[in-house]
């Protein structure tokens, strides 16, 4: 049995919890991240969606959205974004900067939403990016190529195509085109794809071959294969190449920009000296006099007790493992903590009901300092904060706020542990 | 409007339906089935997959049980890559009423049907899951079945010898003539387009939506339509049927099939037939049920909940749901209501679903002035494949695919194989649950009544495992746009299919179901945003 003692205890390797470490650790602090597994950053479309639509016409995209969630948190106190307005823009650019500075760069686009073509030949408004998926002004495009590569199974040129055009934004004589390529072998998975388009004789290849297909001013749609390090170096190369932009849409699991995002913050952690200790899962943990003393975790190399001043939830939701279901009631996985559920149904009959699902919101409530708070607002837990998915009263489907939501929290839980003793 | 013609005209894409057209075929008798929605869409394949041995109902209803014991050894036989030789046992637990096991071995024996008491010890040590305060058990010739694969069998051989079928056609009109029918109206589910089918006799065999078939020449057929719920649990809990030893009830059919297990029934009248939305009460009722016979169930993980609704035949309306009969009744509408040319075939159960095909098409052939006999019992519906074919299907795809695909595709697995030989694209998985290649789907969209997703997925069990289609229908989308019919509407396919397994997976939306709902919105919402496309 080991037992260590921290300034601060994450439990959670998702996107929240990554942050929450990054910044502590920056402001000096003995950081611990403890996960059971990868979390779902790599899931991820690995952009941050901030707020997608407009709250009075919710089929139009919002423009601003920093302002719309200024007014949204004016009418809805209780989403996670009220708790963080004061570090909303502030961890923006935290989350950019420990990017940038680990050569993964995330772009924005002057306060507004990207509108950035997926893989079903949907667009879907996201806010920061990473170089390789920023698409800037598809719409006025004289000429769209999309390659896809023989070896992969999850990525259809022709119907990204045939759906794009039905999204009516286009100018009526943009040419369309799709064009398959390949790196030689049998069926790739796009991690395999991924690492071959990293030797430069394969990608020398694969340009001579798309060259034939190009158009002048074309731009280049690729599915989100290019390159498995944590830079761009792959799209920056193939759009040399073939001299003209080159992008990578969003597509299912798994995809690569999620992974580059994870393996990025990662990296940084390690750098700053934050200790990572994955494939552990937390158990449990002594709670005395409204203060979290000890927390158990058990892994292959047997079981922890870790020690903390203060310790950050970034379990995650359903997906993620932070809270589990039983016909009728849901509950926190490590701390027993309250879920504020509904009575009644937890779905819509419509899986794609335009409100989503009230089981989206499902989750922690907590006060302004991230605390977990009981029915009535009385702290539960004095040094615990709850992040990310975990929290409740967020929509994130259908609002496209889940990477904001992470970021903002998990930025303010480190905030405040790094500011305890200053 | 396209105009066609046939002898008999049967409606109804269900087991009674494609039996009946196979029937009409062997005999030489021109038929056209047509079908609202896709072929086994309805009560054929929303049911439990067991062929009965009969013991069931031996002690309410012999006469239904000598049926099955029949039916059951002769599909055994006739259709082996539909059929599971699975067994099964009838068990007896602590508070089941003891007289009844004795009235039950007596009604088994007097119906002929072969019981054998098993020694209690040794069965749960092979069926570890089961409940250890088990007091009698004894073990039965039940068997599972495949209702999809058995009605495409139906179909491919039908089709052999002329037989058509024309689905997402519904009957909107029956045409008559001086007391006989003349022909019947179709209107296209999908493109609104009407056709005529000129005929000589019509054949009801609409299972639940018989009352409304019968209701466009203004008869009346009187069907209780009766809800069943069942639920599919992501293991193989038992490797043979498992029957309460008691009165017929509510939860108290355990199935194995491959991978999983399916628990049911329950038991409810609704109004409409198409009503087979499963709700979480009925599920946490089967739970709370099926405990009693597998105590550990509540922690093992559902797949979804379907439901499917039986058409209970009655004359009188005085009695419901399991007390009504299984048994079938043949309603020749020319003795009944002086309508000649129209025959209605109703109740039943989907294990004697080949006996109603026979019967009415004894009254078919009568009426036609055709004298051959029936070989359905006799003619092999399929064939088992060859042990060269299965060979060289583990070779080009593996052994656990080709074995399911064997079983799935029976007389077509060796085209799929030939062409899976040439092509490495087709050899790809693209249902990594349920084993699904790609050469196996374009086999079944190049077929002629292929036109959804959905349809994709009956013909193949492509997005009926643990992910639900979350994975796979994009994909199968993507690959299948060289077929002009799977182009116009991506949304629509896409959100169709999502719809339609959603309705089954949230009366089971707790643990690791909702966790994959969640990946599934993820997917759907977040990476694609279809929720707003346009």
């Amino acid at each position: 049995m080991m037992c260590r003692d921290f300034d601060l205890a994450i439990i959670g390797a998702g996107l929240s919890g990554l942050i929450a470490a990054a910044k502590a650790a920056e402001m000096g602090k003995k950081v611990l991240l403890l996960a059971k597994g990868m979390g779902v950053v790599e899931l991820s479309t690995g952009c941050i969606d901030l707020w997608g639509y407009c709250l009075e016409q919710p089929e139009e995209v919002c423009r601003r959205p920093v302002d719309e969630i200024a007014r949204m948190v004016g009418i809805n106190r209780e989403h996670p974004y009220a708790k963080v307005q004061d570090v909303l823009e502030e961890s923006m650019r935290f989350f950019q900067r420990v990017c940038s500075d680990n050569g993964c760069h995330y772009l924005e686009n002057k306060g507004d939403n990207w509108l950035l073509p997926t893989a079903f030949g949907t667009v879907r408004p996201t806010y920061l990016v990473p170089a390789s998926m920023a698409v800037r002004s598809l719409f006025k495009a004289k000429s769209v190529l999309v390659v896809g590569f023989k070896e992969l199974k999850d990525f259809y040129p022709e119907m990204l195509v045939r759906n794009l055009k039905k999204s009516g934004e286009f100018d009526p004589g943009c040419h369309m085109k799709t064009a398959i390529t390949g790196v030689g072998g049998g069926e790739l998975t796009p991690n395999a794809l991924a690492s071959r388009l990293e030797q430069p004789d394969i990608l020398t290849g694969v340009i001579s071959r798309v060259r034939n297909f190009l158009s002048p001013g074309s731009l280049v749609l690729f599915p989100p294969v290019l390159g498995d390090r944590r830079d761009t170096g792959v799209a920056l190369k193939l759009a040399r190449g073939l001299e003209c932009p080159v992008y990578e849409v969003s597509n299912i699991p798994p995809a690569l920009p999620g992974q580059r995002l994870l393996k990025t913050l990662l990296h940084y952690l390690k750098v700053i000296g934050v200790e990572v200790i994955m494939g552990c899962k937390a158990t449990g943990a002594e709670i005395s006099g409204g203060h979290c003393l000890r927390l158990d975790a058990e892994g292959a190399g047997g079981s922890i007790k870790i020690r903390s001043r203060a310790f950050v939830l970034a379990t995650g939701s359903f997906l993620g493992g932070g809270l589990e279901a039983r016909p009728g009631y849901a509950c926190e996985t490590v701390f027993n903590l309250p879920v504020k559920a509904i009575e009644g149904n937890w779905w819509d009959k419509d899986f794609f009901n335009k409100d989503g699902h009230p089981f989206s919101k499902f989750g922690i409530v907590v006060n302004d300092r991230l605390q977990p708070v009981d029915g009535v607002g009385r702290v539960l837990v004095e040094n615990l904060m709850v992040v990310g998915a975990s929290l409740a009263g967020c929509n994130y489907p259908v609002e496209k706020c889940g990477g904001g939501v992470a970021v903002a929290t998990g930025y303010k839980a480190g905030k405040l542990a790094g500011e305890v003793g200053r | 409007m396209a105009i066609f013609d046939t002898q008999v005209v049967v409606i109804g894409g269900g087991a009674t339906g494609t039996g009946i057209l196979r029937d009409l075929s062997l005999r030489g008798i021109k038929g056209i089935l047509v079908e609202q929605c896709d072929l086994a869409h309805g009560t054929s394949s929303r049911f439990h997959g067991l062929l009965h041995s009969g013991a069931r109902y031996a002690v309410k209803d012999p006469e239904a049980a000598r049926e099955c014991l029949e039916e059951n050894m002769i599909l055994r036989r006739i259709a082996p890559n539909c059929v599971e030789n699975t067994g099964g046992f009838f068990i007896q637990l602590p508070g089941d009423d003891p007289g009844y096991a004795d009235k039950w071995i007596a009604a088994c024996t007097e119906v002929g049907i072969e019981i054998e008491e098993a020694d209690v010890r040794n069965l749960l040590k092979c069926s570890p899951a089961l409940n250890k305060r088990i007091i009698r058990a004894f073990k039965v010739m039940d068997r599972t079945v495949d209702g999809f694969r058995l009605i495409r069998a139906n179909v491919n051989a039908a089709r052999r010898r002329g037989g058509r079928v024309m689905t997402y056609s519904r009957v909107t009109a029956i045409h008559q003539s001086g007391g006989s029918v003349t022909g019947v109206e179709l209107t296209n589910m999908l493109t609104g387009e009407k056709s005529l089918i000129g005929c000589q006799m019509a054949v009801n065999a609409s299972g639940p939506w018989i009352g409304e078939v019968a209701a466009l020449v203004g008869l009346e057929v009187n069907v209780i339509k009766d809800k069943g719920t069942l639920i599919a649990f992501n293991h193989r809990l038992t490797n043979q049927v498992l029957n309460r030893l008691r009165p017929p009830g509510d939860g108290d059919i355990f199935v194995p099939h491959g991978a999983i297990t399916i628990l049911g029934t329950t038991s409810i009248a609704v109004d409409d037939p198409g009503d087979t939305r499963p709700e979480c009460r009925e599920v946490l009722d089967l739970i709370e049920i099926g405990r009693q016979m597998v105590p550990e169930l509540e922690k093992c993980r559902l797949i979804r909940a379907f439901a499917g609704v039986r058409p209970l035949y009655q004359q009188t309306t005085a009695v419901s749901g399991r007390l009504v009969s299984r048994n079938f009744a043949l309603l020749d509408h020319r003795q009944l209501d002086g309508l000649d040319g129209l025959i209605s075939i109703v109740g039943g159960k989907f294990s004697t679903f080949r006996l109603m095909a026979e019967r009415t098409v004894d009254l078919v052939a009568r009426r036609l002035g055709v004298n051959a006999p029936c070989r359905t019992a006799r003619e092999p519906l399929t064939n088992p494949v060859p042990k060269g074919a299965l060979k060289r299907g583990i070779k080009v795809l593996g052994l656990s695919v080709a074995q399911r695909a064997a079983k799935r595709l029976g007389d077509d697995f060796a085209e799929v194989v030939r062409q899976a030989g040439h092509d490495p694209q087709k050899r790809r998985i693209f249902c990594e649950c349920e084993l699904v290649s790609l050469g196996e789907i374009e086999h079944v969209a190049r077929d002629g009544d292929c036109f959804t997703l959905g349809d994709v997925r009956r013909k193949t069990r492509m997005g009926m495992g643990t992910c639900q289609g979350t994975f796979c229908c994009y994909r199968t989308l993507g690959a299948l746009s060289k077929y002009p019919r799977f182009v116009v509407g991506d949304r629509l396919f896409l959100t169709d299919f999502l719809r339609n397994r959603w309705k089954g997976i949230t009366p089971v939306l707790w643990g690791q179901q909702l966790r994959e709902a969640q990946l599934s919105l993820g997917i759907y919402f977040t990476i694609f945003g279809l929720e707003r496309m346009k």
